[in-house]
């Protein structure tokens, strides 16, 4: 079941059917070291496991040997500016365990990511070329202002 | 089946570079392939993308154009869009535990819309199609009721194995409105609190048009009467605060 509201299941009656499921997944890396094999998501509080086990098989072609769900409690904390007390969502955290043999490491998305120097050499460098850019427009028409054009 | 043996040879053929020219030159429908599968790596983004600073990306599917394509095809756009958030969801976490800047975070927000006006043309046609078989909306049926402190609201029906005198669970969930004193005195009390407000805001109103008409005589009054039409400008005309401090003409 997604979010949505369906008519209620009896014995006998049709299989309910998602065809349009709302519901979300985000792969999110362990913050304790797992075996390569385990996955951990993060998902919508109304999903089950069997409904996470059918997401990753139907939906992204992934097999799944088995599932446990935890729900992690949001944190409790004052607020920044107003000092009162505020609590973070809770949500619900999925472990998958793919078949054996089959791994996963959970991507460096921020290895080829530029310095800072190199950003700022990149930026001054742009504005170096917009400038000259704009000399290079106005040399033949002296005392015009930069805004006149056709 | 002739066709298809066709097809099955010309793709065994295309493995092999050197014969694959000469097939060009067949009538041939464009081959179908399945994208590669990418499995878990579908909740990350493009390489190319990993740590940039801007992705660009083009608009969110209007509801017109879904409209216009099938029901089949709204169901795989669905899918995709799917993904596509899943996807741009994984991004920002990872960019949020790593303390950097999620790049061009609109498009998260163009896949929602995508998905909203997909939903809303989908429910259109399931609309039209119950209303042509059943004669109903088919839509989930609601109700105006009374809750415990007298104040309405849209209760939303569903569907009950067992009956409701019998159902206690439900009893419990939704207390519906019942005579009881206090509460009468909460809802005298609330609706003077509304009368009130309601009768400040038209006096507000009342003497804002009035200050309109002092500083400029000359106005449109079709348009004042368009703008405020709970304001009866014949007697805020003759009211003493109208006209300014001198002898009139």
């Amino acid at each position: 079941m997604s979010t949505r509201w369906y008519p209620i299941y009896q014995k006998g009656g049709p299989q309910l059917r998602v065809f349009l499921p709302n519901f979300w997944l985000k792969l999110i890396k362990p913050t304790t070291e797992q075996p390569a094999n385990i996955v951990q998501f993060s998902c919508s509080m109304q999903m089950t496991k069997f409904d996470i086990k059918n997401y990753l098989e139907k939906i992204y072609n992934v097999n799944v040997v088995d599932v446990r769900t935890r729900i992690a409690m949001g944190k409790t904390k004052p607020d920044p500016g107003k000092g009162y007390i505020v609590k973070e969502e809770d949500e619900k955290i999925a472990y998958i365990t793919l078949p054996k043999g089959e791994v996963f490491k959970f991507p460096d998305l921020f290895a080829n990511e530029m310095k800072p120097e190199e950003e700022r050499d990149k930026a001054l460098k742009e504005a170096k070329e917009g400038h000259n850019k704009f000399l290079e427009k106005n040399k033949n028409r002296p005392s015009l202002p930069g805004w006149f054009n056709i | 089946m002739s066709t298809f043996a066709k097809i099955g040879g010309i793709t065994r053929l295309l493995a092999n570079s050197s014969i694959s020219k000469v097939n060009n030159t067949c009538k041939l429908r464009s081959l179908s392939t399945t994208p590669c599968r990418r499995e878990l790596m579908e909740f990350f983004d493009d390489e190319k993308n990993w740590g940039v600073q801007e992705v660009k990306s083009g608009r969110s599917w209007k509801s017109d154009e879904l409209r216009l394509k099938s029901n089949t095809d709204l169901h795989k756009l669905w899918y995709v869009l799917l993904k596509e958030r899943n996807m741009l969801l994984t991004m920002e976490e990872e960019c949020k535990k790593e303390t950097r800047l999620f790049p061009s975070p609109e498009r998260l927000d163009k896949v929602e819309d995508s998905m909203k006006n997909l939903e809303t043309v989908v429910r259109e046609r399931n609309k039209a199609y119950h209303l042509l078989e059943t004669g109903e909306k088919g839509e989930r049926p609601r109700k105006l009721e009374t809750n415990v402190l007298g104040l309405h609201y849209k209760y939303k029906m569903s569907e009950h194995p067992i009956p409701k005198h019998l159902n206690t669970k439900w009893k419990k969930q939704y207390e519906f409105y019942k005579y009881d004193k206090e509460v009468e005195m909460f809802r005298e009390k609330l609706n003077e609190k509304n009368y009130l407000a309601k009768k400040k805001q038209h006096r507000r109103e009342f003497n804002h048009v009035i200050g309109l008409l002092n500083r400029f005589p000359n106005m449109d009054m079709e348009a004042l009467k368009q703008q405020y039409p709970e304001v009866d400008i014949e007697k805020a005309k003759n009211s003493r605060k109208y006209g300014g401090h001198f002898e009139p003409k």
